[in-house]
C-alpha cells in the first residue's frame, strides 16, 4: 500500500523512532534568485523537504543546473531561504542573532569542490587551519595551532607541511587540507560538495576513505553532493535525486540504484559508463533527448516531463505527488509503481488511488 | 566472450616491431615520439619515446592521470605546440607522410581536413562572435572550394548529421545561444565537417553531465562506425573508453605503459598502473567498503626517477624495476613496459 502526500507537505522519514530528532530538517525549502535583466526569477530549489539523521550519510544527486549546489550552501546558513525553513537539532538558524549563530553554525560546515580556491594562497596550511578557530574565539594562538596540527595530522598531512603554501601541495592534500579544517571546529555535520570531482581517479579513492574513517571516529553527520553516482553509491547511506529544483526520488541508496522508480533515476543510473567490455555490461542504457530545462521557466506538471520516454498528457496538467511506495522509499511520478518507473508493470497507477 | 590468454600462455616475442598492427592498414604510426619544452631553467622531456599506431576506423583510448602527456601527445600530433618553446623529435607517419616534417603550410592543408579535433570546453573552443554556422563553413572552404550558399549547406548538413534539432535556424546562431551538449556537437559538427579520416578528441565529454555525455558518446561512436572515422579519444575516463574504443593506451609520466585490445586490456591488465587506475574506481557493487587507491602522485618532469617511472606508487616493485624498463611487444599483440609481466596476475575491471 503507497502514502500519498501532496508535494509540498512535509515528507515523514525513516527511523520514525520518537526518542531521535533530526540532526537537519528541511520543510518545503525555496531558494529563488532574480536574474539581472527581465525582472524573471531563477527557481533554484523549489519546494523540498527531508530529513537528516546523526550519523548518517546523506547523498544528493544531481546535474548542474538541478540545484543542488544551492541546496548544500543553504545547509550551512551561506543563503537565506526564500520560503520554508531548515532546522538544525530543532533550531531555526535563521531566528538567531548575529552573535548567537556564530555560536552554532560552528557545527555545520562545508568542504568545497575546488581545493585550490578554498585555500587562500598567500596563507600557510597551518594559518588557513587555524583561522576557524580565531574566528571563533576563546583559545590562546599556541592553543589553535596545536589542534590545527592535530588535525592535519588527522587527515595524513605530515607537519612540515604546516608552514607551507598551497601551490606546494597536490591537490589530493589541498583537499586534506580544507578537511581539517574544518574538522578543527568539531563539527556535527559537513556537507561536502563535489569533493572529489577536482581529483584525480587515482586519489579519489584515499579521499573517500579518509571521509568514511572521520566519519567513525568522530560519529559525524555529511550530506554529500555529488553529480557522480558511482561515489554517490559508495559513500551514502540514502540518497536524493534532483531534477531542476525538486527531489524525484528518496530512498536507500542500494534500492535507489538497484531499483529506481523515477524514470529520470532509471536513465541517470543507466548513462553512468561502467569500465566493462560490452559482451559483460547487463543493463539496458537509456539515452534521454535533450539537456535540463531552465529553471527560470521549468515546465508545467511534472518538471522531467520534457525528456521522459513515458510521458504522457497528464504529466503537463499536475504536478506528481510525493508517494512513499516501498518502505521508506520516495518518488514523484504519477507512472511510478513498486515494481518501478513507467512500464514496469500494468497493474499499479497513481491514477488507481 | 572469446577466451583469453591466461598468464604463461603468450610469450614475449621480439622480433614484432613496436608500432606495427599485426595484419592491418596503419592510418598513423608514430614512432619514438619525445615532447620537450625549453624553459628559462634548461630543456624539460614531457613524454618519451611515445610509440603507437592507429588502423583505419580503429577507435583508440588513450588513459592516464593529469600530467601523463596525454593532452601533449595530442597537441604534437597536428603540430599545435608552441614552436618557440617546444621541441618534438621522433616520426609522425600519416598514411606514410611525416608530419613532424612538414612545413606550416603543408600541416595547415592536413589539419581539419585529414585530421579533425575536439577539445574539452567547448566554449573556449568557439568564438563568440560568429554564428556557429560561418565557423562550420569557414572550416569546409579552407579546405574545398565552396561558394558561400555552398558552405551554408554543407553546415546545415554537418549540424543535422550532429542529432542538432532545426539546423537551418542554428546556423545562425551564435555560440551563448546554445546548451553545452549542443555546443560540444557544433564541435564535433566542425571537426567532421571536411570527413577526416582520424578524429583526436581530448575529454570531449569530461565537462558535460552524465546525461548529455551518454549523448555524446553514443554519436562519436555511431559516427564513426557509419563513416569510419578512426578515434584518438583520449580521457582519464575508463568507462568512456570501456563504451567507446576498440583498444587502450595506457601512458604514465609521460611514457606508454601498456597498448591493449580493449576488452583485454579492462580484463586482464598487465600493467600494474592500468590495474591500479581500473581498480580505483568506486562502483555501484561495493558500497561502504575501503576503496583501493594508488598512493602517491605522478613524478613532475623535471624530477623524472630512473628506471621504472612507475616504481615508487607500484605494489610490486622489487629489485630489478630501477633498471630502464622497454615497452615490449608479446605475440598477442600487446605491449608492456614492466620487467614483472611474465610473473604478475594482476586485477582488472571485473576482480
Amino acid at each position: 500500500m503507497s502514502t500519498v502526500m501532496r508535494s509540498d507537505s512535509p515528507s515523514i522519514d525513516v527511523k520514525q523512532d520518537a526518542a531521535s530528532e533530526p540532526l537537519l530538517s528541511v520543510r518545503d525549502l525555496k531558494l529563488y534568485f532574480p536574474t539581472r535583466d527581465q525582472g524573471a526569477t531563477v527557481k533554484a530549489i523549489d519546494g523540498v523537504s527531508f530529513d537528516v539523521f546523526a550519523g548518517e550519510t546523506f547523498g544528493i544527486i544531481g546535474e548542474s543546473g538541478s540545484g543542488k549546489t544551492t541546496l548544500g550552501r543553504a545547509l550551512v546558513s551561506l543563503l537565506k531561504p526564500t520560503a520554508g525553513t531548515i532546522r538544525h537539532a530543532g533550531t531555526d538558524l535563521t531566528t538567531l542573532s548575529a552573535a548567537q549563530l556564530r555560536q552554532e553554525r560552528r557545527h555545520y560546515q562545508i568542504v568545497f569542490q575546488d581545493p585550490s580556491a578554498a585555500l587562500n594562497p598567500r596563507q600557510t596550511i597551518l594559518d588557513s587551519v587555524c583561522e576557524p578557530l580565531e574566528i571563533q574565539g576563546g583559545l590562546s594562538r599556541a592553543e589553535r595551532e596545536q589542534r590545527a596540527l592535530e588535525a592535519l595530522s588527522r587527515v595524513g598531512i605530515a607537519p612540515e607541511y604546516a608552514r607551507r603554501y598551497p601551490h606546494m601541495l597536490s591537490g589530493g592534500q589541498k583537499q586534506r587540507v580544507n578537511i581539517a579544517r574544518v574538522l578543527t571546529l568539531r563539527p556535527r555535520l559537513i556537507v561536502c560538495d563535489e569533493v572529489v570531482a577536482a581529483l584525480d581517479v587515482s586519489i579519489r579513492g584515499d579521499v573517500l576513505n579518509l571521509f568514511a574513517e572521520l566519519q567513525r571516529d568522530f560519529g559525524l553527520t555529511y550530506v554529500f553532493i555529488t553529480h557522480d553516482l558511482s561515489v554517490v553509491a559508495h559513500v551514502s547511506d540514502r540518497v536524493a535525486v534532483t531534477y531542476l529544483g525538486r527531489f524525484v526520488e528518496l530512498g536507500p541508496t542500494q534500492e535507489v540504484s538497484e531499483r529506481p522508480m523515477h524514470p529520470y533515476t532509471e536513465a541517470l543510473m543507466s548513462a553512468e559508463p561502467i569500465p566493462l567490455p560490452a559482451s559483460m555490461r547487463t543493463h539496458k542504457r537509456i539515452v534521454l533527448e535533450g539537456e535540463i530545462p531552465s529553471p527560470i521557466d521549468p515546465p508545467s506538471g511534472c518538471r522531467f516531463r520534457t525528456r521522459c520516454p513515458h510521458v504522457q498528457a497528464m504529466c503537463a496538467q499536475e504536478e506528481p505527488a510525493w508517494r512513499e511506495l516501498r518502505p521508506s522509499h520516495w518518488v514523484a511520478c504519477h507512472f511510478a509503481s513498486a515494481e518501478g518507473p513507467p512500464g514496469s508493470t500494468t497493474a499499479i497507477t497513481a491514477l488507481s488511488n | 566472450m572469446t577466451a583469453l590468454p591466461r598468464v604463461g600462455e603468450w610469450r614475449y616475442s621480439p622480433r614484432i616491431p613496436i608500432g606495427q598492427d599485426i595484419g592491418g592498414d596503419v592510418l598513423l604510426d608514430i614512432r619514438g615520439l619525445s615532447v620537450s619544452f625549453l624553459t628559462a631553467g634548461g630543456s624539460i622531456a614531457v613524454t618519451r619515446d611515445v610509440s603507437f599506431s592507429i588502423a583505419p576506423g580503429e577507435r583508440l583510448g588513450v588513459v592516464g592521470e593529469s600530467g601523463c602527456g596525454k593532452t601533449v601527445t595530442g597537441l604534437s600530433l597536428l603540430g599545435l605546440l608552441p614552436a618557440r618553446t617546444s621541441r618534438v623529435t621522433g616520426e609522425i607517419l600519416f598514411e606514410g607522410r611525416d608530419l613532424n616534417r612538414m612545413t606550416p603550410d603543408q600541416m595547415r592543408a592536413i589539419r581539419g581536413r585529414e585530421i579533425g579535433m575536439i577539445f574539452q570546453e567547448p566554449m573556449t573552443a568557439l568564438d563568440p562572435v560568429f554564428t556557429i554556422g560561418e565557423q562550420i563553413g569557414e572550416a569546409y572552404r579552407k579546405h574545398f572550394p565552396a561558394s558561400r550558399t555552398q558552405a551554408r549547406e554543407r553546415a546545415i548538413e554537418a549540424l543535422a548529421q550532429v542529432g542538432i534539432p532545426l539546423p537551418a535556424r542554428r546556423h545562425d546562431e551564435y555560440p551563448h545561444q546554445l546548451s553545452g551538449g549542443m555546443r560540444q556537437r557544433v564541435m564535433i559538427a566542425m571537426a567532421l565537417v571536411c570527413e577526416p579520416k582520424l578524429l583526436i578528441a581530448d575529454e570531449p565529454t569530461t565537462a558535460l553531465d552524465v546525461t548529455v555525455q551518454a549523448q555524446i558518446t553514443d554519436l562519436l561512436l555511431d559516427l564513426s562506425q557509419r563513416q569510419g572515422t578512426a578515434l584518438m579519444f583520449i580521457t582519464h575516463d575508463l568507462g568512456v573508453v570501456a563504451e567507446v574504443c576498440t583498444r587502450m593506451l595506457t601512458m604514465y609520466a609521460g611514457e606508454v605503459v601498456e597498448d591493449a585490445p580493449i576488452e583485454e586490456a579492462l580484463l586482464h591488465p598487465r600493467h600494474p598502473y592500468t590495474s591500479g587506475l581500473l581498480r580505483s574506481l568506486p562502483r555501484l557493487a561495493q558500497r561502504k567498503t575501503q576503496l583501493p587507491s594508488i598512493p602517491g602522485r605522478v613524478p613532475l618532469p623535471s624530477a623524472m626517477p630512473a628506471g621504472c617511472r612507475f616504481r615508487e606508487r607500484c605494489p610490486h616493485s622489487q629489485a630489478g624495476c630501477e633498471a630502464e624498463q622497454s615497452l615490449r611487444g608479446f605475440d598477442d599483440g600487446r605491449r608492456v613496459r614492466c620487467v614483472r609481466v611474465e610473473e604478475l596476475n594482476l586485477p582488472g575491471a571485473a576482480a
